[in-house]
This record gives C-alpha cells, sequence and structure tokens, in this order.
C-alpha cells in the first residue's frame, strides 16, 4: 500500500515530459521521471520514497527505440530489461548490454524495469549502466533547456549527473565498442537472483580491458587507474591483480547484509582474475 | 465400532476384486481393501487453486470493513519516553490510535509475557508498538507515519549466550510474575534471561567419559530465520452485538485462538468463533496466537466493527515469530569400536524477546537429542533466552533440524577421529526396538521403524560409496549424510474429531477441523474415507475451510500429526457411517448387519442381489408403504493421541509423543575452491513412513521439506544490525530457494508399520526439512577439509573458515 496521494503522469513527448515536470515543480509536488515505477511501489510503500506527481517516460516514441543506426546501437530509456536481454538485435550488437540486464533482478520484475529506471533510480547498483561506461556509450538527455548528448564519462559520475527536470531519453553507443570482445561476471551472496557481491562488465579494446564493476561500492564505477594496474601486462597475473585491487579505496568498500568488506574485496580478486583469463589475447 | 474392522466380504464384492494385502498387525485391522490407500489421487484444492479462485483470509471481505496498520519499534531494546498520538487521530478516516496503555494485560501462550502492544519498553526491534485503525488502508499507514513516540535506547541483548551470561541484564525482571498455560511443560527461571530450562538426565556421563577411546568436542550455530510462507499473517476481527467474537484468520491453530483471546480479553472461550480459509503456507509460522489478539484489540476500539490486519513482508519478517537461533556445543564420546557412550549437549536457544513457542521448541529438541542412536548416557541442559531479538515459534521441523545438526555434525567428527566410515558409524549405533530414548522411553517396533533399513538404502541411493571427495574438471564432488528421528510434543489429550454425513445422492462429506495449508492432508482424509466406505475419492467431499463453530475441533495442524489425529477420527467417522448405513440396510434385507456389504456407494448383501444406494439409507429407509426405519446418518469418530506422558522436571524422563519417523538423508556438492562457491548436484530422502497413503503427496511433502531445509542451511539468516534489528527483512534481500535452484532429489520410503495409526502410516509432513542442514555441513565439511559447523553454509562463510578472516576483517 503506497500510503500518499500523488498525480500519475503519462507523457507522450520529451517536451510534455518536461512541461509536466516543469508545472508540477512549481506547485511543490516534488515530481519524479519514472519508467516501470518498480521503485515507486517498492520503496514507496515502506516510506523511503515520496512524491506528489510521478511522470512515466515510457510512451514518448524516443525513449522506445532499440535499434542500430550511424554505427551506434541506440537503446530507448523506456524499453525494459527484459527487452533488452530478449532482443536478437542486441544481442548481435551489443550482447554485454544483454548480458548485463539479463543478471538484474528476476524475469518478473525485469519485465517492469526500464534501462532508464535501473540507471537512474535509487538502487545504487545499477548495473546495466556498467556496459555503457565500457563502451564509453553517449546519453540524450531531455530538460528544461532542451535536448542535449553528452559521453557517458562527463555526465556519470557516481549516479548521472542530471539537471533539476532533466531526464535520460536514449543511450547510443559505438558499434565496435559494442561490439568487442566481451565478458560479464556477476556473484551474488547465493543463488542465481540477487543484488551482487561484485559483478562486472569488461571488454577489450586493442590489448587493454576496460573494466566497470558494481557491488564494491554503493555506486557504480569504471576507475581508470584500477584498469591501468590490470593492463600491465609485463607483470603475473597475480601481481597485475594485486595491484588492481590496491586502487580499491577500502574504506568506501561495501559491507552489509550482501557481503562483508573482507569478503567482497576477495570476490573482486576472483572476478578480475576471470576477467584476465577470458579477454587476455 | 469395536469388532466391524475386518469385513466377512470383499469390499469389491460385484466385480469380484478383493485385496488381501495386510500391512500389518495393527489392532484395528486396517485392511486395503480397494486400492485407494498407497495411490496418487489429485488434491482436492488443485482446481480452485490452480484457476486462482482459492479463497484465502486476506481475499475475505466484510460489510463495513475497516483497516488497521502497526507501528513497529525500530530499536531492539529501548525504553519508550513518550507516545504522541494527537496528530495521528486527526488524519482523514482514521477511527481509533489504539497503544500499550489501553491494554496493560500480557498475553502469549504458554508464558504470558508480552504486552499486546509495548508497555514502557520495546524488547525487539519489531515489536508492535501502536495500531491505526482508518476507514481505508492507506489513511491508516498514512496516520501511523504522524504518530510521534520517543525511544531512549538501551544496550541489546544480541546472543543467547551473551543473555545467559551471570552479569546481563535482565529482560524480564518480572518472570516470577508471568502466567504460564497450566499443563504446559516450560520452566523459567526467574531471576535470569532463561525463559526454560530443560533437564534430560539418564545415566552418569561423568563418570565413563574415562572409558571412552574417543571423545570430540565441537560449537555449533545459526541464526533466526523466516518461514517465508507466500501468505503473510492477516486476520478479520469483529465483535457482534451479542459479544460474540467472530476471527477470519490464516492461522494452524484455529482451536487455540479462543483460549488465547478469552485470556486475554476476559471473554468466554465459547464466545470467540474462529474461520479459517486455506493458509496459503505455514511451516510452523502460523502456529502460534500472535497476530490475532492486535486484531481484537483494533475491533474492540471500534465498537466491534469489522478490521482487517494483514503482516506485510517486512512486519511478517520483523514483527512475527520466527525461525528459532541456536548456540550449542556437544561433547560426543566412543568407544574404539565406534559405539557411542556418552553425551553431553548445552543448547542456547535464541528465543528473541518474547518467548511464544520457543520454549516447546526447546524441550523438543532437548527430548530427542542423540538422534536416532543407542546411548546409555545422556546429559542436555536446553535454555530457551530472552534476547533482544524476535520472537520465535515453531519452525518445520520443531527443534529437530537444529538438535539433528549439532549431533550430525559431532558423529561426523567422531568419524574422523575413529577413522571409521561415517555410515557404518551411524548404522552400528543405529536405536533398535528395546532402547530407550533421551527421555527413557522404551521404544518398540511399532513406535521407531527401521533406522538400520533407512541407513542401507541411503547407501545404494546417494550412492554413499568410499572416500567421498573427489577431484573433477576443479571442482570437488563431496558427499555428507545425516540420520535422524523426530516424535512430536504433543500434550497427552491432544485430540481430533471428524464428522461424516452421507447425502442423498450417496456421496458423502467429511467434516474436520484440520486446516489445509497446502500439505494436502484434507485429500488423504478423503482417501481414508474413501477407503472405509468403499467409495471413489472423488465420491468424497472435504470441506476445506474450518470453522471452529462448525466442524469438531482438531487440536492444532502442527507436529505432523494431521494423519495420525485426523486420520484415526476421520477413519472412526466413516466406519460409525457404515454400521449405521448397514444396520439400517440389514433391516430392509433381513440379514445381519454384519452381513451388509457397502461399496461402490451401493448397500449389498449375499442374500439377495438387490443393492441400495447409500444415499437412499442416509435419512433412514422408506418402504413403498411409507414406513420408516434407521435415521439420519451422522458418522462420529474421534481420537485422543495415546501413551504420552509428561516429562519429569529434573530428569526429563517421559514420553513426549507417541512415535518416532526415522530417515536417513544425503546429498551431493560440486564444490568449487577457487571461489568457495557450490552447488548441490543431488539430495536423498529414505524415511520410514510406516505406509504411504499417497505416493505424490507423500514425495512432495518429502521433496519440499528437501529443498526448504538446503534453503535453510545454505542462505537463509536474519542479520542483525549492531543494534540487534534485522536488516535483511526483505525479500529482495533475504535469499530463499527459487526454482531453477533444486538438485535432483530423490525419495524412497519404507513401511514399518505403526500400531496406532490408520494402515500404519507415521507422520512425514516435516522429515524432508530435519536432516538437510546437517547433510550439507557434512558433505561441505568433506569438501572443505575443515568442519564447517554453522549455517548459513554461504560461499562467504566457507571462504571466512578456510582464510580466517574474521566478521569485520578490512
Amino acid at each position: 500500500m503506497i500510503p500518499f496521494d500523488f498525480e500519475y503522469l503519462p507523457a507522450h513527448t520529451t517536451a510534455e515530459a518536461v512541461a509536466y515536470y516543469v508545472s508540477r515543480a512549481k506547485a511543490g509536488q516534488s515530481p519524479l521521471y519514472c519508467g516501470g515505477a518498480t521503485e515507486v511501489v517498492t520503496l514507496g510503500r515502506i516510506g523511503q520514497l515520496e512524491t506528489g506527481a510521478v511522470i512515466d517516460i515510457r510512451h514518448i516514441p524516443s525513449a522506445q527505440v532499440l535499434t542500430q543506426r550511424h554505427d551506434q546501437v541506440v537503446a530507448g530509456a523506456g524499453v525494459t530489461l527484459t527487452q533488452i536481454a530478449d532482443s536478437v538485435l542486441i544481442a548481435e550488437t551489443f550482447p554485454l548490454l544483454a548480458a548485463s540486464a539479463r543478471e538484474i533482478a528476476d524475469r518478473t520484475a525485469r519485465n517492469q524495469i526500464t534501462l532508464g529506471g535501473n540507471i537512474c533510480g535509487q538502487i545504487f547498483y545499477r548495473e546495466a549502466v556498467l556496459p555503457l561506461l565500457v563502451c564509453e556509450s553517449a546519453v540524450r538527455l531531455a530538460g528544461p533547456n532542451g535536448l542535449r548528448e553528452l559521453p557517458m564519462d562527463r555526465v556519470f559520475d557516481q549516479t548521472l549527473r542530471l539537471q533539476p527536470g532533466e531526464f535520460l531519453v536514449q543511450t547510443a553507443t559505438d558499434t565496435v565498442l559494442a561490439g568487442a570482445p566481451w565478458v560479464y561476471v556477476k556473484r551474488r551472496k547465493m543463488g542465481s537472483v540477487g543484488y551482487p557481491v561484485v559483478s562486472a562488465a569488461a571488454i577489450r579494446v586493442d590489448r587493454d580491458i576496460r573494466v566497470a564493476v558494481s557491488g564494491v561500492y554503493p555506486f557504480p564505477v569504471r576507475a581508470l587507474d584500477l584498469e591501468q594496474a590490470l593492463n600491465r601486462r609485463e607483470l603475473p597475473l597475480s601481481r597485475r591483480i594485486e595491484a588492481a585491487v590496491s586502487t580499491i579505496r577500502a574504506d568506501l568498500v561495501l559491507d552489509d547484509v550482501e557481503a562483508a568488506r573482507g569478503y567482497r574485496l576477495f570476490v573482486l580478486r576472483d572476478v578480475l582474475r576471470e576477467i584476465v583469463e577470458s579477454l587476455d589475447a | 465400532m469395536a469388532g466391524e474392522g475386518r469385513s466377512r466380504w470383499p469390499a469389491d464384492g460385484a466385480n469380484g476384486q478383493v485385496t488381501q494385502r495386510r500391512t500389518g498387525e495393527d489392532r484395528d485391522g486396517f485392511q486395503v481393501r480397494s486400492g485407494r490407500i498407497g495411490r496418487s489421487v489429485m488434491r482436492k484444492d488443485a482446481e480452485e487453486k490452480v484457476t486462482g479462485r482459492a479463497e484465502y483470509t486476506a481475499d475475505v471481505s466484510a460489510w463495513g470493513m475497516l483497516h488497521a496498520a502497526l507501528l513497529a519499534s525500530p530499536y531492539a531494546h529501548a525504553r519508550i519516553v513518550s507516545i504522541d498520538t494527537q496528530r495521528a487521530i486527526t488524519m482523514p478516516g482514521v477511527r481509533a490510535v489504539v497503544t500499550g496503555a489501553d491494554y496493560p494485560q500480557r498475553t502469549g501462550l504458554p508464558i504470558a509475557d508480552r504486552p499486546l502492544l509495548a508497555v514502557d519498553v520495546v524488547r525487539y526491534a519489531g515489536e508492535p508498538v501502536a495500531l491505526v485503525v482508518a476507514d481505508e488502508l492507506y489513511q491508516a499507514e498514512a496516520a501511523l507515519r504522524q504518530l510521534d513516540v520517543v525511544y531512549h535506547p538501551l544496550p541489546a541483548l544480541t546472543s543467547p549466550r551473551e543473555a545467559f551470561a551471570p552479569e546481563a541484564v535482565r529482560l524480564h525482571p518480572d518472570l516470577a510474575a508471568y502466567d504460564v498455560q497450566p499443563g504446559e511443560e516450560v520452566w523459567p527461571v526467574p531471576g535470569t534471561n532463561i525463559a526454560t530450562h530443560v533437564r534430560i538426565r539418564k545415566g552418569q556421563p561423568e563418570s565413563v567419559w574415562s572409558t571412552c577411546d574417543a571423545v570430540v568436542t565441537c560449537d555449533v550455530s545459526f541464526p533466526q530465520a523466516h518461514h517465508a510462507p507466500m501468505e503473510t499473517h492477516c486476520v478479520i476481527a469483529s465483535v457482534a452485538p451479542d459479544g460474540c467474537v467472530n476471527l477470519v484468520t490464516a492461522t494452524q491453530s484455529p482451536y487455540s485462538v479462543p483460549e488465547a483471546i478469552a485470556r486475554t480479553f476476559g471473554f468466554r472461550p465459547s464466545d470467540v468463533r474462529v474461520r479459517t480459509p486455506l493458509v496459503g503456507g505455514a511451516f510452523g509460522g502460523k502456529s502460534s496466537v500472535y497476530l490475532e489478539p492486535l486484531a481484537v484489540a483494533a475491533t474492540l476500539a471500534v465498537g466491534g466493527r469489522p478490521v482487517k490486519l494483514r503482516c506485510t513482508r517486512e512486519q511478517e519478517m520483523r514483527s512475527m515469530p520466527c525461525h528459532i537461533g541456536l548456540e550449542a556445543r556437544i561433547r560426543l564420546g566412543a568407544r574404539a569400536d565406534g559405539r557411542f557412550v556418552a553425551v553431553e549437549i548445552t543448547d542456547w536457544f535464541d528465543g528473541g524477546g518474547y518467548s511464544d513457542r520457543g520454549v516447546i521448541v526447546t524441550r523438543a529438541a532437548a527430548q530427542d537429542c542423540t538422534g536416532p542412536y543407542r546411548i546409555d548416557h545422556v546429559h542436555c541442559d536446553a535454555y530457551c533466552m530472552y534476547t533482544n531479538h524476535p520472537p520465535t515459534t515453531s519452525y518445520r521441523g520443531f527443534g529437530h533440524p537444529e538438535q539433528t545438526l549439532v549431533m550430525e555434525r559431532a558423529i561426523d567428527l567422531l568419524a574422523e577421529q575413529l577413522r571409521m566410515d561415517p555410515l557404518e558409524l551411524r548404522r552400528r549405533n543405529a536405536v533398535r526396538p528395546g532402547d530407550t530414548t533421551p527421555t527413557q522411553a522404551r521404544l518398540m517396533r511399532s513406535s521407531v521403524g527401521d533406522v538400520e533399513g533407512c541407513l542401507t538404502r541411503l547407501r545404494s541411493l546417494l550412492p554413499w560409496d568410499g572416500p567421498p571427495v573427489e577431484d573433477r574438471d576443479g571442482e570437488v564432488i563431496a558427499k555428507g549424510i545425516s540420520c535422524f528421528w523426530k516424535t512430536s510434543s504433543t500434550p497427552p489429550d491432544a485430540s481430533s474429531g471428524a464428522l461424516v454425513y452421507v447425502n442423498e445422492d450417496s456421496t458423502v462429506t467429511l467434516l474436520s477441523g484440520l486446516v489445509e495449508i497446502g500439505q494436502g492432508t484434507k485429500t488423504t482424509l478423503a482417501q481414508m474415507v474413501a477407503e472405509v466406505l468403499g467409495l471413489a475419492v472423488e465420491q468424497v467431499r472435504v470441506v476445506m475451510e474450518v470453522d471452529t463453530a462448525e466442524q469438531p475441533e482438531h487440536w492444532k495442524t502442527v507436529a505432523s500429526r494431521g494423519s495420525l489425529l485426523a486420520g484415526n477420527a476421520a477413519v472412526r467417522a466413516a466406519r460409525d457411517a457404515r454400521a449405521q448405513l448397514a444396520a439400517t440396510a440389514a433391516v430392509v434385507f433381513q440379514c445381519r448387519p454384519e452381513d451388509v456389504c457397502i461399496s461402490n456407494g451401493y448397500a449389498g448383501c449375499p442374500y439377495t442381489s438387490r443393492r441400495i444406494p447409500i444415499g437412499q439409507l442416509s435419512r433412514g429407509y422408506t418402504f413403498p408403504d411409507g414406513h420408516t426405519v434407521g435415521g439420519f446418518v451422522v458418522g462420529r469418530g474421534s481420537y485422543t493421541i495415546e501413551r504420552v506422558t509428561l516429562l519429569d522436571p529434573a530428569t526429563g524422563r517421559g514420553v513426549p509423543g507417541p512415535e518416532w519417523t526415522v530417515a536417513a538423508q544425503g546429498v551431493v556438492v560440486a564444490f568449487r575452491p577457487r571461489d568457495y562457491t557450490y552447488r548441490v548436484l543431488r539430495a536423498v530422502t529414505v524415511v520410514d513412513v510406516g505406509r504411504v497413503i499417497s505416493p505424490n503427496l507423500a514425495e512432495g511433502q518429502l521433496k519440499g521439506g528437501m529443498s526448504m531445509g538446503l534453503s535453510l542451511g545454505s542462505r537463509e539468516g536474519y542479520v542483525y544490525g549492531a543494534t540487534g534489528s534485522v536488516d535483511n527483512n526483505q525479500l529482495r534481500v533475504y535469499p530463499i530457494h527459487r526454482y531453477g535452484d533444486q538438485p535432483e532429489y530423490r525419495v524412497a520410503f519404507l513401511e514399518t508399520p505403526n500400531a496406532d495409526a490408520p494402515w500404519g502410516l507415521r507422520g512425514l509432513g516435516e522429515h524432508g526439512v530435519i536432516g538437510m542442514p546437517a547433510a550439507l555441513a557434512n558433505a561441505l565439511s568433506n569438501a572443505l577439509g575443515q568442519p564447517v559447523n554453522s549455517m548459513p553454509m554461504t560461499p562467504e562463510l566457507l571462504w571466512r573458515l578456510h582464510t580466517g578472516a574474521e566478521v569485520n576483517d578490512r
């Protein structure tokens, strides 16, 4: 039961969505953009989220795109994780994105959770962003000041740094990077459904491995110093991994019901080993 | 009914088929007549469940119904400084706000140790502090957020050993003044945090330790856990103008509710009527009366209007009684040939802030503490400790999965020390007729079943073959076994009644107070009635919903006792109906009643080819001239448990339950040393069930239990925050087995009849669970090469054990 009243506003264009946002913000309703609204439901009922207006962006055509054009794989923010995981196009062009989507939550939840919702929601694992980080995808945003397109590394720092009233419409990924040799590893406390102890997306570009991880910190991250250490091919594997792990800010590592800090670091070592074993040419 | 057990005529006389198979020398002469026993049938509740039409408590609505919401304490231990209800009471739709100040009396069975709503102190995070009743649920929940409660946090007791320490703060300083339900075996120790202390004293262990060639000691522990039924607790309560309290509630114990409500609120028990529709899973978690008094308080606050109170999943996991936690120490000694000499066990159960059924679980674990082994010298102290964790109640297996883990880990360690095969060590010590239990109950073939037979069958079915660890593709394939027994902890007067009506269309209807909680026992009862009356199972209707005003009482739907208690009652009711039909038919046929044969819905007799539909005899038989013989047929049957005696508080001497179901279990795991992950490849149960009534239901119960036991052992358990609150009280962070996690299951049945039960059956509802955590722990110990003595056995635990990393290792 969601014990507060809110307005539900389905938008059909980005302009309409933004207009809704501006008017409701002015009215003091603390509006929220939503995709599948799973967090509105699950966090709203336990008092961890409250809003006076929910703007549904799923019906905006540009947010429903799943295609390849101009050497880019384009995915709309309103596409569900199930659609991504099941898409033949994504399987062929951006299999890493499909792999990351497939490991989030369970099928029933994935039918509802959208790409944009997973990336912009409160639940901090945001694993769908990992492939976009390593592939240096672009994000297309809509807001009160119009549309803008930015590379991921300029706009993603722990979260997507949106301006007030701005929302994610699409992600666009270079076809070559989207098709690069890849590996996706997700380790949980137990079983095949749940939050990550560590999840990692990795690709190889030329001889270098790129890695983005979630579950280590309370936010996803692509850490260049970790990659640099991992790519010191002149070192034996175990030294490379130790060097990579030594870049981790231990004080920021998660320590909670899913896993203790020390265990997360142990798992991270093994995940990095698996990545290198699988991608080192 | 005496002497009418053996029919002189074949049941299916019409087509001449006679099944002569006997299932043992049971005294009532149960006999398989037509193959309805031992054959799988479709569940009586299958169609309504698969079509989604089945009605559960939360589906029930009443005219003018209001909704209640509960405010729970965020602190595990705190003083309540103040509760301000002013803002909440003025919220839209709000009808009443109830706090502990409104109900100073204590409630709880068997020890009345908790206030309805917290008074002055909260003793666990999740403890109900206030109730809001409103027109709509969202209004009640919105008002909850306007309640201003000021707490002063206190240091919390976060483990049973900590609570046992002499210097520990007393959570219940008034323990001596608390009411204890008469007849319940609970021994609180005032001046301590001990809610009960159960003593088992058999032989003299202290005098024989020196004669042992090998002695092992080990510590075993696990946290509390969630029952995880799909349906959360839900109650609808109202008070009628005549003062009668009406409850609709999801419970395993509808007949326990009236007494609890009466004791708490001062009603007469007969003024309380309880309806229980189908229950969506219970697993012991719905055996105690916990939410019902709160719903009654809610309806009393609004002049008796119906009020619905339903737990959210989060409340179910923080506020409702859970699976008990344990810290235990065991010392087990044996001769060089493997024969067990003595055992000493201390159990500190984590009973939580209020004891509820946890104190009886503690007794159950102690009464069967040795497992199914002959040990002449036994010393066990089992304590149920008050802590600042959630309260505890029964959980499928009732103290036995816990007790089994303790004992079976010690046996594997002993086998290692003796360099003896673990299965052979168990076989050599297997309990046999003539031996006694820890409570000095003398076992008979009828009361115990075949432990050795279970082990022998397990050896080939697992298979258990030589050294348990081998390498394959970097994985270690390891096996582990366990062996267990269980009897119920049933009061000596636990009873069940049944009624059988014969309908005019020659079908019959069975009424029993047993609750359908998903276990399928009502279908089994229908099979039994069909068998006695020679009917097809489809011709027996069984009323699923329980109404304490309409159905004869059934003690509680717990303890794997349904098929014994309700089974005996149903069989006797069916025989009574048959005798009444035969008496009337004998007048019509002009023969002796014992010559009348009832089958396929007809009464017949060897002197005539004429057959009369039993429906035509159900209201007496009317001759063509209009005169009528006989009367309305109501078959009555009842059964009260036999041979159970109370335990002596000083030594534990007594007979806790009528019979022991024994079993052996095993698992095969594939363990990856590289990252400490593992998969369970296969799980096996060999169980002596006396007699299989319905193979598919029996197998389903066993496999479901195995899944639950593997889930509990491998991943479940509450994770407490630093102050003792449950931090993983959502299913998104509390892992349980899902589809796809299950291994290959193998189940085999032995059939050593139990003379007291219909067709010789033994209880089996809980048994799939019991040995699974122990078998898994033994397999993982073999895989890891070091003892795994705690649950849940996650890869993180195995990593920690292997690397010696501390919990807060940075």
